[in-house]
């Protein structure tokens, strides 16, 4: 970078006004923290913080930022997991967060929304007309870094469809600071060429999405079923057994380990039966119609050799089931470890036992850190999206838990490799550019890097996750 | 413990329950003070503390965030519900009294506040001799030693100093007059202290914690109602041997044993919808959040609705934490705004009423109906003010 930390404050302060650059280092050391388990070093932090308005905004700080060579990494919530939002060039932090206009339009029957919405206010605002986000990470998570990764969350894949099936337009501003327009006011969307498609799930590294337009779903009606199993590896035949036998999807396919489930239980006062749990939400148009599919899946698990299997109807217990799922922190900490890191692992449906079956083992007489960790298994068993959770001292030094996180992410490139899985929640970049070059071979990382020179030539957008830089 | 045991302590302590924190960021998603940077929230506040503690760089920006903090105890829930329960509100507090150990907390503001606390028993620095100004003309008796009453009414200063604080007090004491309570206030009321305490000003709120104590003591009183939801919370949780010693209430539980023994009876006056922000210290902080709620659907004529955000999910005011006496510092989100988004939430019900509690609350809601512009459309009231229409 060319330019001095002074005129970097009073360059951007032209483009965005004062209170909207900040370059303490409270701000910058904010911006560059992520989930990671170690600390950040000094070296991490972006020289400044950027908060544009608008579009218009964020065109002039690219604009800025390509003459001078400057890197900018863009930031929609930081909620990241694989971490994407930390620097690896200093520059500028780039934040969507003032992008947060919001329109529900009823009579188009599409929403459109500022990049920095997040996801938890929208569902909100859409439940109080009737309506439903097919979007359902978590609440603190941004809608633009949401469809910057095509990611969805719990649900699977197969009901709603991924972000990519949802989003009928992108306003976009190139990393030379074009801004560009996709898409249509229409439902019908392009069969042909559309850009929009381009920059979903691209991570942020093509351009900065600005604003999206998204077709509204009516809100169903829902019903949770819950089942245990003596193995969980009996969950994974059981989710096999339901598209088999063409049973109606639930919008949410969930389980968890016979040891994260022993935690919660106990955590949350449940008396359930030993063994792994899952959980589903079924769906339709009425509660009744919910509730049939529902009863189909109770009867599904019971005759695939659930211990036990019914309809969660109090709200109390329904609540307490999900957070058993998705407090996954408090399992560690039962041990008095905190520190943790999950990996996730997609087995196509024929090998979904198996790959339990072996992450379910995947600490025993390791002699490598891992070995030293405690894990637990969970994840969206609906979409054949695993996942293992990680937990380790805090008190171990910055080393060693670098040395525990590379191990941890070797071994998820490892058996993504070996189930022949992709990186279905959380993305790619930059975690896991190992395992895509592996997975797909050169040609197809040299025509991402092509892709990233033609609409970036100056490599200034989240310069080093192409890379694979961590 | 002398000043540097004090600070590493604290600094051990901010350590230990930070370096756990999972940063989800759900903690910001219910904060009211986040606007559109994440370092206003909770999470910004804490990796300000756990870094500044860590590099060594305390200074006047971690002060302005961790100062800024309502305290209102929302992030606390949420952290409960999903996370690593990390007791957020007690770090801040603890981080604030650091920087005050440190030399470089409070904020400048509450620097006079603290002395008006110290030297005139009140934040405002009023003469202590005017205390009791709003009760000149109640016959309200003074409870001592050779004055023994049931009940000891502690006002706080806000309800002392504050002229709509003031109308709590004098309609309380209405109300009590009315169900023939043998009550009395004390001549020489001092600050409870929990804001002091709330600002990083430990060693003043021990001081008065002895001295109300002492006076307590003094008075032979065992049982206090006050309409202050931040001294109840202090005098329920952080006064020491409160247990064995005094039964402290909010007059919203007492007001309503009243009722049950049917000592107060209300009438009947026309028809009101209304809806209740529950004040933070009253409702999250203490879990009273159905005695208010219970007092108020049996005033007569009352329709109650509640807003959008309530109970143990209630906004906050904007308020607490010692914001009441500063100028929030650049690039963090006014008092005033926060007071505007929750009367935006209770405009949304179509009550013509907000009741509250807290006379705190009270101030700063009024003033957001203001500057919204709603007066027309949107009163503001404490819940006493509503029952002394119907006795």
């Amino acid at each position: 970078m060319n330019v001095s930390g002074e005129q970097l404050y009073h360059d951007l302060k032209d483009i965005v006004g004062e209170d909207y650059v900040i370059d303490s280092l409270i701000e910058r050391i904010n911006y560059a923290d992520t989930a990671l388990p170690y600390d950040l070093e000094k070296g991490d932090l972006p020289d400044i913080v950027v908060h544009p308005a608008n579009s218009q905004e964020i065109s002039g700080v690219l604009k800025y930022a390509n003459k001078g060579k400057i890197p900018v990494t863009t930031y929609g919530s930081g909620t990241s997991l694989i971490f994407g939002t930390r620097p690896k060039h200093q520059g500028i932090m780039l934040s969507t967060e003032r992008l947060n206009f919001l329109e529900i339009n009823e009579d188009y029957q599409w929403l459109e929304c500022g990049a920095g919405v997040k996801t938890g206010h929208l569902i909100k605002e859409l439940g109080k007309l009737g309506y439903f986000l097919p979007i359902q990470t978590q609440a603190g998570s941004s809608v633009g870094g949401a469809v910057s990764v095509n990611t969805l969350g719990h649900l699977a894949d197969n009901v709603f469809g991924r972000p990519v099936n949802n989003i009928l337009a992108l306003e976009v501003v190139l990393p030379t600071g074009e801004i560009i327009q996709t898409g249509s006011k229409c439902l019908r969307r392009s069969a042909g060429w559309d850009l929009a498609r381009i920059f979903i799930g691209a991570e942020g590294v093509l351009g900065v999405i600005t604003k999206i337009r998204m077709v509204l779903y009516p809100a169903p009606e829902t019903v949770d079923a819950v089942a245990f199993f003596k193995t969980t590896e009996e969950i994974g035949h059981a989710i096999g057994l339901i598209y088999k036998q063409k049973l109606p999807l639930p919008m949410d396919g969930e389980f968890v380990g016979e040891k994260a489930c022993k935690v919660g239980c106990d955590a949350y006062g449940l008396d359930f039966p030993e063994g792994a749990m899952a959980i589903t939400r079924s769906m339709g148009r009425t509660k009744e119609e919910a509730e049939r599919d529902a009863n189909e899946l109770v009867e599904l698990f019971k005759s695939a050799g659930a211990t036990e299997s019914f309809i969660l109807e109090e709200d109390e217990i329904r609540e307490k089931v999900w957070a058993v799922r998705e407090n996954a922190m408090r399992w560690g900490e039962e041990k008095g470890l905190k520190g943790f890191l999950a990996i996730e692992v997609n087995p196509p449906l024929p090998r979904l036992s198996e790959a339990i079956t072996e992450l379910n083992h995947i600490t025993e007489g390791r002699k490598d850190l891992i070995g030293q960790t405690e894990a637990y298994l969970y994840g969206h068993v609906g979409s054949d999206s695993l996942h293992c959770l990680f937990a380790f001292p805090y008190s171990w030094p910055t080393e060693k838990m670098k040395q525990v996180v590379n191990e941890i992410w070797d071994l998820e490139r490892e058996l993504q490799l070996k189930y022949d899985g992709v990186g279905g929640d959380w993305g790619w970049l930059p975690y896991r550019v190992p395992l895509y070059r592996e997975k797909y071979g050169e040609t197809n990382y040299e025509i991402i890097k092509k892709m990233k020179q033609l609409f970036d030539p100056n490599n200034i957008l989240n310069r080093g996750n192409v890379e694979g830089e961590v | 413990m002398g000043e540097e045991q004090i600070t590493v302590s604290l600094e051990k302590d901010l350590n230990e329950a930070l370096i756990s924190c999972e940063k989800c960021h759900l903690c910001n998603t219910v904060c009211p003070i986040v606007d559109t940077r994440m370092t206003q929230g909770p999470l910004g506040m804490n990796r300000a503390i756990y870094y500044g503690l860590k590099w060594k760089e305390l200074g006047d920006t971690v002060r302005d965030l961790v100062h800024s903090c309502t305290t209102c105890g929302k992030c606390v829930a949420m952290c409960k519900k999903v996370s690593r329960a990390l007791p957020l509100v007690e770090i801040f507090e603890k981080a604030r009294a650091l920087l005050l150990e440190s030399g470089l907390g409070p904020l400048p503001d509450q620097r006079e506040v603290l002395k008006n606390i110290y030297r005139r028993g009140n934040p405002w620095g009023y003469p202590p001799h005017e205390r009791t100004k709003w009760a000149d003309d109640l016959n309200i008796q003074f409870a001592s030693k050779d004055n023994k009453v049931d009940l000891l009414y502690f006002v706080g200063c806000a309800s002392s100093y504050d002229p709509h604080g003031q109308k709590i007090a004098q309609n309380l004491c209405k109300i009590f007059t009315q169900a023939g309570v043998n009550f009395g206030i004390l001549e020489e009321e001092k600050c409870s202290g929990s804001e002091a305490r709330r600002m990083g000003e430990t060693g003043l709120f021990e001081y008065l914690t002895e001295t109300n104590m002492e006076m307590f003591e003094e008075v032979g009183v065992n049982r206090i109602v006050t309409g202050d939801p931040h001294s109840f919370y202090s005098f329920c949780q952080e006064y020491p041997n409160k247990r064995n010693r005094l039964t402290v209430q909010h007059y919203s539980q007492f007001l309503n044993e009243l009722l049950d023994s049917e000592k107060l009876k209300l009438s009947s006056k026309g028809e009101e919808k209304v809806t209740y922000h529950d004040p933070c210290y009253l409702g999250r902080h203490s879990e009273v959040f159905e005695e208010p709620r219970r007092l108020i659907q049996r005033i007569p004529g009352i329709t109650f609705v509640e807003m959008e955000n309530s109970k143990e999910d209630s906004d906050c005011c904007g308020m607490g934490g010692g914001r009441m006496w500063i100028e929030v510092p650049r690039g963090l989100v006014s008092s005033l705004a926060v007071a505007e988004k929750r009367v935006r939430q209770a405009l949304d019900t179509g009550a013509e009423i907000l009741l509250t509690a807290c006379p705190f609350c009270n101030i700063t809601l009024r003033d957001a109906v203001k500057s919204l512009e709603r007066e027309d459309t949107m009163k503001v009231m404490d819940i006493t003010e509503l029952i002394s229409t119907r006795l």
